[in-house]
Formats: structure tokens, C-alpha cells, sequence
């Protein structure tokens, strides 16, 4: 039966091997398309490792006093945040606070393992209970580390893996430079900062220490607000920072706001390619199913004689279908040979399941949109009756 | 001639409905969506409100360090640096100092504005031509005396003010109070060098003028006197900017920094971090990829031109036994293509513009004001005849050959 059908394309070849070849394109679309969004979706599903709800950054960018002056202020704006009775926790972070754009990378090392690009977060004691960050090994940073003798840090459970493998790594020191040790304290499960749909990436923290280092500066502020705090709060603590650091330009926005933006960034590319790719795979559909028609309605004489011949309605029917299929087949063996590339190479730096996922869900869409093209015209085909198929003949 | 030819498509096309369905819905929305890209790209790139004169307008927005051993930064120049080399240069007609724009809270009736700051020199307004609603630009004498006064959009006067007047009121913006001069229509977003929601005198952030080194928060906007001056402009920059190169007290410094129209500038960014601004590969990418997106329609449309073209293999047999060459036939059918594609990037047209006011409409570019003009038709245009053109050429070309006597008897295989 299969020989069969593959006679019955190669006689047709020149007319399959334009259809052959918009199904191969209509795949690569497809499958590109389907990867970005099953890479989106995936991130999206995993644990963010915080609370994001009532949280507010408070950005402050100082003016041209010196470093000193800037510092005793910010130990003065802390300390008012924290006095108001709105404000359950207020924690300082370096610029990468979560949903902002910015971000610091760093690698660290250990024994022989090197960590790839890692998310280096600079935050204070109060950081674990401003964004309800979970521990499942160890402690947060405190006060007990003032007198450490090694920089404490906290890192997240892919930086584990990839620094330790299965070891402890609990009070492991980690070389920072030649004179300077951090040393492991805790483990978080996750932390996903940069956004909604980023991969998990190995990512540790560093502890930030105000009186201790007396001319750093750090500019954003992460406070969480009881629930129900509102603008008018919001208004009446700028207006007071703002006396206490004069010329300085401050900003306040909500975590969830910014995650918003950062969502809209991933979001209205993918949707906008998703419509794109949609009116392809639509056009695509369209042309198959006329042409089809076309096809089929030329082949009368043949169908008008296999019926003669004693073959049923449903052999006839399912030959057509077969014969689309056997094409669709072709056209996805070359398209699964480019896509299947991607995994094999590690083009980007993507996990393969992604890649092997949106391949099924590709190869099975295009399955169903020939079988649905073909479906009609082959019924019309098995409805001809053979005395009238062959007497136009 | 080509009046019959047309009559013969309009029939045919008459003829199966659902055939030219297929094919104009093809054709329509592949033109709309790259219609709405360049659409897209003309806003962000081409001469639009309110840089008009984009073959006139350079920008310097990059300033960007390296050292021996690895070390590079880059991000916008100081004010120190554009102040001394750029305001004095020679060759340019004007140019301006104006700070990125910075986002800061406004308060009013217990709600928060989140507003674009941005600091400018009084040239800024010279060169770049706003569209005031009321008002003007602040003086020359506002900016020497840092005095606080503030141009405000469209939106934020609608926000701030309701549907009153504002010039001669106060808006507070990050704790400070200045008064409104002028009311511009909003600038879209994608206009970095000139987009905000509020403008204030530059001299209201004097205490960061004479901060040391080269890197800050500025932005330089140059304007040429002629269109023919801006390779002129663009050498006395470089030959500035080995003289600063040369002037670096660390060794081996080396340092790059560019006035390029805002594509150059783009495609220097991504695609290049040479001498070469890399607006020659972009072009060509860009090209690439609307080639690739029509790849798809178009073979579709070679399929049902095929498909189509076998019915009328008598007509052929006939006009081909009278004595009509390869070439006419080509020629007719074409016609008949192009013909079709027309009609179908008119209706592209109209449906591109649907989608523009829907994007506009939605928010997601901020003050996007995207639309169809001459440009952007024109463009439109010459994609429908590359389209109509590719995809009938090779439908075309295989009918010419079909033989007369079995072309009469009914089509070959």
C-alpha cells in the first residue's frame, strides 16, 4: 500500500515537490516559533523564589556631594523608611533589585568547577524578609557576620550544582580573589530575578553592610508596605526623604508595576510572531486545501475507474489521505533534520527539551493541518460516483 | 492591449472564488504585516515630528572606554566632555546638550504621575521642531539663570490640568516646583534623544557639570547646515576624538565615540564596534529576513498560480496555434499577476491601516502615532510588484511551454 502511494507522488513529482517544500517551510516556522514559546512557558511555570505583593523599590540617585555626606544620608533614609509604621521590612540591594533591567554577572569558582555567568545580588539583612525569600539550607545573613572572619553569601540551588555537585556545600569557602574568601551560609531552592521568564541561572548574594563600609552607596531601596498602603503614604515619604537628601532625585515604583513592564517585554514580541506565524500556517492551510481540491477533482478518471474496479468509497478515501500524509512526511523528515540541529549543536544555551517539545508539538500540528486540508476533498473524491467519473472521461 | 489583458484577469479571477480568496487573503496579509513593520521602522527611524530633518541631525549618545587587559565600559558621554569638545566644534550649526531622560513621581490628588524628565539647553529647541500646543520653548536667559520653568507633553497636561490651560501654572515635578512655558504634542517614545514628558533648563543639574571624566548621563544632538556637511562633521569628530584619545593620562586607553543619525547609532550598537557604523549588514539582514517572511506566501501563491493556470491550458493551446510567442504569454500572465497583487496590497493597504490605529490605540508603544504615509506607501508598492513578480514568473514561465497540440487537447501533467 505505502510502495503504492509513493509511485502514485513520485508520478506526480513536480506539482508534491512545491507542496513538499511549503510544508518544510511551514515546519521551520513552526518549530521556531514553538520553541520560543515553549522556552517562554516553561520559565514562566518554575518558582520565582519571592513575594513580589506589596513590595516598592524606592530608587535614589544622589547628587555631587561627597561620598561620605552620601552615605550618612542613606544611613539616615534607612532608618526613617523603617521607622514608619507602614512599612513591615525595607532592605537595600544594589541596582539588580527584581523586574529591574539591570543586571551583574560574576563567576565563581571552586576547587575546579567554574560557574557559568552567575546573577550577583548585593542585599541586606532585611532582604530575606522584604521579599519572603525561602531558605532550604542554612541561614540568611544577620549581625553575627559583622565579626566574620570570611564574606558570607547565600547561593541558589543551580549554583550548587554546578560549583559542588553533590558535596555539602555549607560553610564551604569559595575564593573571591587571592586574600579574600566567601564563605557558604545558606541555600535558597530558586531566585529568578531578572524576570517572569527568565531560565534559572546560578545566582548567589553578598551581604551588604552599612556601617561597615562608610562611603559605599547603594541607590535603590526595596520596602514592603503593610497591604493597603497607598499613594498618599507614597507621597508623604518622598516628600520626607527628599528633605533629608536634598538634590537627590528619587524614585518610587511597585515591584508588581515593573514586573508588568517586564512581562509586556517578552510578551508582545512573542504574541506579535505567534499572530505572524498564525497567518502563515493559515495561508499555508488555505493553499494546501485548494490545491488538494484542485488535484483531486483532476483525478476522476482514475478514481471513476478503482471504483469500477470493485474498490470501496473508504479505499479511496483513504488513499488520498494516505497519499497526503506520505508528503506531509517527507516535508517533515527534512524540516526534523535542520530543526534537530539545534539540540544536537547547542546553538543557544537552552535546555533540549525545550527543542524536543516544540518539535512534537510542531510535527503534530502539521499533521493535523494537512489530514484537515485533505479531509474534504478526499470525501468529495470518494463520493464520485464511476459511471459519471468515467463517462466524462 | 493591456486593457484586455486586465478584463481576461478580472474574469478569471471571477471565475473560482474561493480560489482568488485564497490568493488575495495571501497576498494581503503578507503585505500588511511587513507594511506595519516598515510603518514601524519609518516611526522610529525616519523624519518624524519632531526630528524632521533626520539627513540633517546627528547624535551623540556613546561614549565608550577600553583599556589594555579587557576592561570596557560604555554608556552616554559627560557633560564636561560635550561641553568642551562637542559645543565648540566647527563645522555643525548648531548643537545641544541635553541630559537622557530620567523617570521621577509627580503627586496630585492622591495619584502618582510617573513622568520622563529630561534637562535641555535652549538649542535643543532650535534644532528639533516640536509641535507647541501652547507656549513655547524656554529662553536662552531660563537656562543661564536655571530658572524653573518646564515644556510639558500633551499627556501630562491632560493629566495634570484636566482640560485647562497650563502655561502660566506650577506642576511639581520630584519635589520641585516649576512653572509651565509651553505644551508640545507628545513625542513618541521610540525618539530617544528627544522623547519625555516634561522638559526642564539643563542648568538645574549645574552642580554636575564640572564632575571629572568622560562618561555620564548626556546626549549630544548636532545639526548640519546642509545634508553634505555631515561627513564633514563626522571627520571633525574623529580627528576630536583622537586628540581626547591622545590626551588620556592611562595607557593605552583607547577610546570610540560617534555622531550617527539614530539607525547608525542603533546598528553600531548591535551589529558592529568598529570604525564601521555596520548600517550596510543591517540593511542586508533586514533585507534577509522580509525576503524569508515572503518566502512562505510566495510559494503558496507559485502553487495556486499553477493550480490555475492548468485550467486554462485551451486558452494557451489556442492563443499558441494562432501564433503567440513564449514571451507574450509570459508577458500576459504577469500582467495578470501583477494585476492581481495590486489588488491585493489595496486591500493590505486598508487593512494595515486598521491595525495601525489598533496598535496606536492599545498603549503598547507610548505616544506611538504610527501611520501610513508617502514613504511607507511607496515602499508598500514596490513590495506588491517584487511579490507579483516572483510569484508569477515561474507559473508563467512553465505555461509558455506547454505544448499547443496537447495544451488544446487538455493540459499535460
Amino acid at each position: 500500500m505505502i510502495r503504492h502511494l509513493f509511485k502514485l507522488i513520485w508520478n506526480r513529482k513536480k506539482s508534491n515537490f512545491l507542496l513538499m517544500t511549503e510544508i518544510f517551510f511551514c515546519f521551520l516556522v513552526l518549530f521556531g516559533v514553538m520553541s520560543l514559546v515553549v522556552y517562554n512557558v516553561r520559565n514562566y511555570t518554575k518558582p520565582l523564589g519571592f513575594e513580589h505583593d506589596n513590595v516598592w523599590l524606592l530608587t535614589m540617585r544622589p547628587s555631587a556631594d561627597s561620598a561620605a555626606l552620601n552615605h550618612q544620608k542613606l544611613e539616615q533614609v534607612v532608618q526613617q523608611v523603617r521607622a514608619y509604621p507602614e512599612v513591615s521590612h525595607a532592605a537595600l540591594t544594589n541596582s539588580n533589585a527584581p523586574f529591574a533591567f539591570s543586571q551583574m554577572t560574576d563567576n565563581l569558582s571552586y576547587g575546579n568547577k567554574r560557574s557559568s555567568q552567575a546573577d550577583h545580588y548585593e542585599v541586606d539583612d532585611d532582604y530575606e524578609d522584604v521579599l519572603q525569600v525561602q531558605l532550604s539550607q542554612g541561614r540568611w545573613f544577620g549581625p553575627e557576620d559583622n565579626a566574620a572572619h570570611h564574606k558570607p553569601i547565600v547561593i541558589n540551588r543551580e549554583m550548587q550544582r554546578q560549583l559542588f555537585g553533590e558535596e555539602e556545600p555549607l560553610g564551604k569557602l569559595i575564593p573571591q580573589n587571592d586574600s579574600v574568601n566567601y564563605q557558604v551560609v545558606g541555600i535558597v531552592d530558586h531566585f529568578r530575578g531578572y524576570s517572569e521568564y527568565s531560565a534559572e541561572r546560578p545566582a548567589f548574594f553578598t551581604r551588604i553592610s552599612l556601617q561597615q563600609s562608610d562611603k559605599s552607596f547603594w541607590g535603590e531601596l526595596l520596602i514592603r508596605v503593610k497591604p493597603g498602603t497607598g499613594v498618599a503614604f507614597e507621597e508623604k515619604m518622598v516628600q520626607e526623604i527628599s528633605g533629608i537628601g536634598k538634590d537627590w532625585t528619587l524614585e518610587v515604583a511597585t515591584l508588581e508595576k515593573m514586573r508588568q513592564n517586564k512581562s509586556k517585554l517578552t510578551m508582545v514580541p512573542m504574541i506579535a510572531l505567534g499572530l505572524v506565524c498564525g497567518f502563515l500556517i493559515l495561508n499555508v492551510a488555505l493553499g494546501l486545501f485548494g490545491v488538494l481540491w484542485y488535484n483531486i477533482s483532476r483525478r476522476n478518471g482514475e478514481i471513476g475507474l478503482r471504483r469500477a474496479l470493485g474498490a470501496s468509497a473508504n479505499q479511496v478515501y483513504r488513499q488520498f489521505i494516505g497519499e497526503v500524509l506520505v508528503l506531509a512526511t517527507f516535508g517533515l523528515l527534512l524540516g526534523v533534520a535542520f530543526a534537530v540541529q539545534f539540540p544536537l549543536l547547542q546553538v543557544f544555551e537552552v535546555e533540549s527539551v525545550v527543542y524536543f517539545l516544540a518539535l512534537g508539538i510542531s510535527v503534530v500540528v502539521i499533521y493535523i493541518l494537512v489530514v484537515g486540508c485533505a479531509l474534504y476533498p478526499s470525501r468529495q473524491a470518494a463520493t464520485i460516483h464511476p459511471a459519471i467519473a468515467l463517462h466524462e472521461e | 492591449m493591456l486593457k484586455n489583458y486586465i478584463k481576461i484577469a478580472w474574469k478569471v479571477l471571477l471565475r473560482r472564488k474561493f480560489f482568488t480568496f485564497i490568493s488575495l487573503f495571501g497576498i494581503s496579509f503578507t503585505l500588511l504585516v511587513l507594511m506595519v513593520a516598515s510603518s514601524l521602522f519609518d516611526h522610529t527611524f525616519g523624519p518624524q515630528m519632531p526630528e524632521r530633518e533626520t539627513d540633517k541631525l546627528l547624535f551623540v549618545n556613546i561614549m565608550r572606554e577600553q583599556r589594555d587587559g579587557g576592561f570596557s565600559s560604555s554608556g552616554p558621554p559627560s557633560y564636561r566632555f560635550l561641553d568642551q569638545h562637542v559645543r565648540t566644534m566647527q563645522t555643525p550649526e548648531m548643537v545641544s546638550i541635553n541630559s537622557m531622560f530620567f523617570q521621577v513621581n509627580s503627586y496630585i490628588n492622591n495619584r502618582k504621575l510617573a513622568l520622563d524628565i529630561k534637562y535641555t539647553d535652549r538649542a535643543f529647541w532650535d534644532i528639533l521642531e516640536f509641535n507647541f500646543l501652547e507656549g513655547n520653548g524656554f529662553s536662552e536667559q531660563d537656562v543661564r539663570g536655571a530658572n524653573r520653568v518646564a515644556v510639558i507633553n500633551e499627556n501630562t497636561r491632560k493629566q495634570y490640568f484636566g482640560t485647562d490651560k497650563a502655561v502660566g501654572q506650577h506642576i511639581v515635578v520630584d519635589q520641585v516646583r516649576y512653572k509651565v512655558v509651553g505644551v508640545v504634542e507628545d513625542v513618541p517614545a521610540l525618539r530617544l534623544h528627544s522623547y519625555a514628558d516634561v522638559w526642564v533648563p539643563i542648568t538645574m543639574k549645574s552642580q554636575e557639570f564640572s564632575r571629572p571624566g568622560l562618561r555620564g548621563t548626556y546626549f549630544a544632538t548636532i545639526k548640519a547646515r546642509s545634508a553634505a556637511d555631515v561627513p564633514k562633521i563626522k571627520e571633525e569628530y574623529a580627528g576630536i576624538m583622537q586628540e581626547v584619545e591622545r590626551q588620556q593620562t592611562e595607557k593605552g586607553t583607547t577610546l570610540s565615540s560617534h555622531p550617527d543619525t539614530f539607525l547608525e547609532s542603533i546598528a553600531r550598537t548591535f551589529l558592529s564596534n568598529g570604525k564601521d557604523s555596520g548600517i550596510g549588514i543591517l540593511y542586508v539582514i533586514m533585507t534577509v529576513l522580509a525576503l524569508l517572511f515572503m518566502l512562505l506566501p510566495t510559494i503558496n501563491l507559485v502553487n495556486i498560480n499553477i493550480s490555475r493556470i492548468m485550467e486554462r491550458s485551451s486558452e494557451i493551446g489556442v492563443r499558441k496555434a494562432f501564433g503567440a510567442t513564449s514571451s507574450t504569454i509570459i508577458g500576459q500572465f504577469i500582467i495578470e499577476n501583477i494585476f492581481l497583487t495590486l489588488l491585493g496590497g489595496l486591500l493590505g493597504f486598508v487593512l494595515s491601516a486598521g491595525v495601525l490605529w489598533l496598535i496606536n490605540d492599545s498603549g503598547v508603544i507610548v505616544y506611538a502615532n504610527l501611520g501610513l504615509n508617502i514613504r511607507v506607501f511607496a515602499f508598500g508598492l514596490l513590495l506588491c510588484l517584487v511579490f507579483g513578480l516572483i510569484s508569477g514568473v515561474y507559473p508563467a514561465y512553465k505555461m509558455s511551454r506547454l505544448n499547443a497540440v496537447e495544451a488544446l487537447k487538455g493540459g499535460s501533467k
